[in-house]
């Protein structure tokens, strides 16, 4: 077996998986959330009376305070149930007898989870954009930072989604999980850490700041200090990603279909 | 030739319990094997290290020569598998089905279109190729197994259990495309627990209980070895008890015992001598012997026999 069968391979998994996303609506209801969160951000000022941001950073910055709930989002939706699914649903009698590594399988559903979310923050971005260009008419290379910086926590998310959905033996524990680390349990740590003066700076959804503060703006809960910066970001979300989906492919690998 | 399937001291442990000892087991080409024994046996357990689901906790299995666990991609190339009743994505038609199973395997999509229509119609789901998988019935579902481990006309058909869910027509269906893909020769190693099942499609078989092979052998080997010893005997009026113990102390009679309305069951020790012997001296006492023939077949006795005596 070669590295271009594998990635042929990886491919057609992919592509299988993205047909799952869009036959159960997943994608559609991404798309929609997506146009209820757009809708509400430009609709509401100019029904409260209100004017838009000025700035390209400050109307963008709006939008960027949504994007870590989007990522998340993404990750429950694209991720979290991709690997344990196989066992629980035993669709794994189909596919695992097939001649193809169990590796090349976590590879393309990794690629289908990642062009999913991608293409969420994407049109996300490029709606912003593109709003923020018909009315601040000017744009900013920060706007385009802090997409960068989105897709890469997005890319984040996947791997620790990955991780748990490896673990896991149930897509529903998976799913819940996924969304309340992010939400929940990494935040409840990240101001017990504040508490006793121990920086953050590890947890992903502390790093997830630099997203809207790249652009002048801020989406932390008031009243904590920490601050990230942006190679820790980067770095805190490779780490994450890459040693997520590592994990999540040795377990995948050796976890033995037995229900 | 490779054999298609060779396993050498084969076992799984699942913490204390043993499901699968330590099977030796060769399987020829061209064979249809059955794989015999009843619920919880090891049977499923052995199909699924062949197919690289679970890992052996001792021993190697081979498919064609190349071990399965070092190179399981290698090993599954030309195997077709049937593993109790998959689940299918239910969002795609057994069309794409099938073609998601071609394109791992690298079939072009001329083969994959031609393959496709052939094998839904051989498993007569023709007319279904199209329509969403979640609408299908447990039966259709292993239809479709079936179709999708012909797909790419394997060398070497691995079947757990493959009339598993299916209706009385289903089930011989089924039997009969498995008879068919044994004309064109190819060698299937198909699990059951149903002895008349494998009888009827193959031409060798092994027994398995509680993880260890308890014999095996082509149909006719087990068939010669395998002495039909349980007997009814059926009488015009129930016998007394004189009669039954009289019957019971016959040469080669090891026990009668009355089953009502006339039947008694007798358990001999010998072979068709004895069987004569026996049935010669009852008509010979006046006794009114209306029919004298086994309980089941030679096989089935032989089956429970061995069953019974490793449940012991």
């Amino acid at each position: 077996m070669t590295a271009k069968e594998d990635l042929r391979q990886a491919f057609v998994v992919a592509s299988y998986e993205l047909r799952k996303y869009l036959r159960s609506r997943r994608l559609l209801g991404m798309a929609v959330l997506l146009a209820l969160i757009i809708g509400l951000i430009l609709g509401l000022p100019p029904a409260l009376g209100s004017a838009y941001p000025s700035s390209p950073n400050a109307f963008v910055g709006t939008f960027a305070g949504f994007t870590s709930l989007l990522a998340v989002l993404c990750g429950v939706l694209f991720a979290a149930d991709a690997l344990c699914s196989e066992h629980e649903k035993r669709t794994g009698y189909f596919l695992f007898p097939n001649p193809v590594r169990r590796e090349t399988i976590v590879l393309g559903k990794l690629l289908a989870s990642l062009a999913a979310s991608w293409l969420i923050v994407f049109l996300y971005y490029g709606v912003a954009s593109v709003a923020a260009l018909a009315i601040t008419k000017t744009l900013s290379w920060e706007v385009a930072l802090s997409a960068v910086y989105a897709l890469a926590y997005v890319a984040c998310v996947t791997g620790v989604a990955f991780l748990l959905s490896s673990i896991l033996k149930g897509t529903i524990s998976a799913t819940v999980l996924t969304f309340f680390l992010f939400t929940l349990i990494f935040t409840i740590v990240g101001a017990l850490l504040q508490v006793g003066k121990v920086s953050p700076w590890f947890l992903p959804n502390e790093a997830a700041g630099i997203i809207s503060n790249v652009l002048g703006t801020s989406s932390g809960p008031p009243g904590f200090g920490f601050v990230p910066d942006a190679a820790t970001s980067l770095a805190v979300f490779a780490g994450y990603f890459v040693i997520g989906s590592i994990v999540a492919t040795v377990l995948f690998r050796r976890r033995e279909l037995k229900t | 030739m490779t054999e298609p399937i060779v396993m050498k001291g084969l076992g799984k442990d699942y913490g204390t319990f043993t499901a699968l000892g330590s099977l030796d087991l060769t399987i020829p080409a061209g064979t249809c094997f059955g794989f015999l024994g009843p619920n919880g046996a090891g049977k499923s357990t052995t199909i699924k290290i062949l197919t690289n689901l679970i890992r052996p906790s001792r021993g190697q299995a081979a498919l064609f020569g190349v071990d399965v666990q070092r190179k399981p991609t290698q090993a599954l190339r030309k195997v077709g598998t049937v593993i109790e009743t998959p689940e299918f994505y239910g969002y795609l038609s057994p069309l794409e089905v099938l073609a998601y199973a071609g394109r791992l395997r690298g079939m072009s999509k001329a083969a994959l279109a031609a393959r496709s229509e052939a094998v839904l119609k051989t498993v007569k789901l023709t007319g279904w190729g199209d329509k969403r998988v979640d609408t299908f019935s447990k039966g259709m579902k292993q239809r479709l197994a079936v179709a999708q481990a012909l797909l790419h006309e394997p060398d070497l058909l691995i079947l757990d259990e493959p009339t598993s869910g299916l209706d009385p027509r289903g089930m011989a269906e089924v039997r009969d495309i498995v008879k068919s893909l044994k004309r064109e020769g190819r060698t299937i190693f198909m699990s059951s627990h149903l002895l008349g099942e494998v009888t009827e499609v193959c031409d060798a078989a092994a027994l398995i209980d509680h993880g260890k092979l308890l014999l095996q052998g082509t149909l006719d080997e087990l068939a010669k070895r395998a002495e039909a010893t349980l007997f009814q005997a059926v009488f015009l009026a129930p016998l007394n008890p004189d009669e039954l113990v009289w019957i019971g102390g016959l040469p080669g009679v090891k026990s009668a015992t009355d089953s009502g309305n006339g039947v008694v069951e007798i358990h001999l020790s010998g072979g068709p001598e004895v069987q004569a012997a026996v049935i010669s001296a009852i008509v010979r006492s006046g006794l009114p012997l209306t029919a004298f023939r086994p309980v089941g077949t030679a096989l089935e006795q032989l089956y429970l026999e061995q069953i019974k005596e490793t449940a012991q």
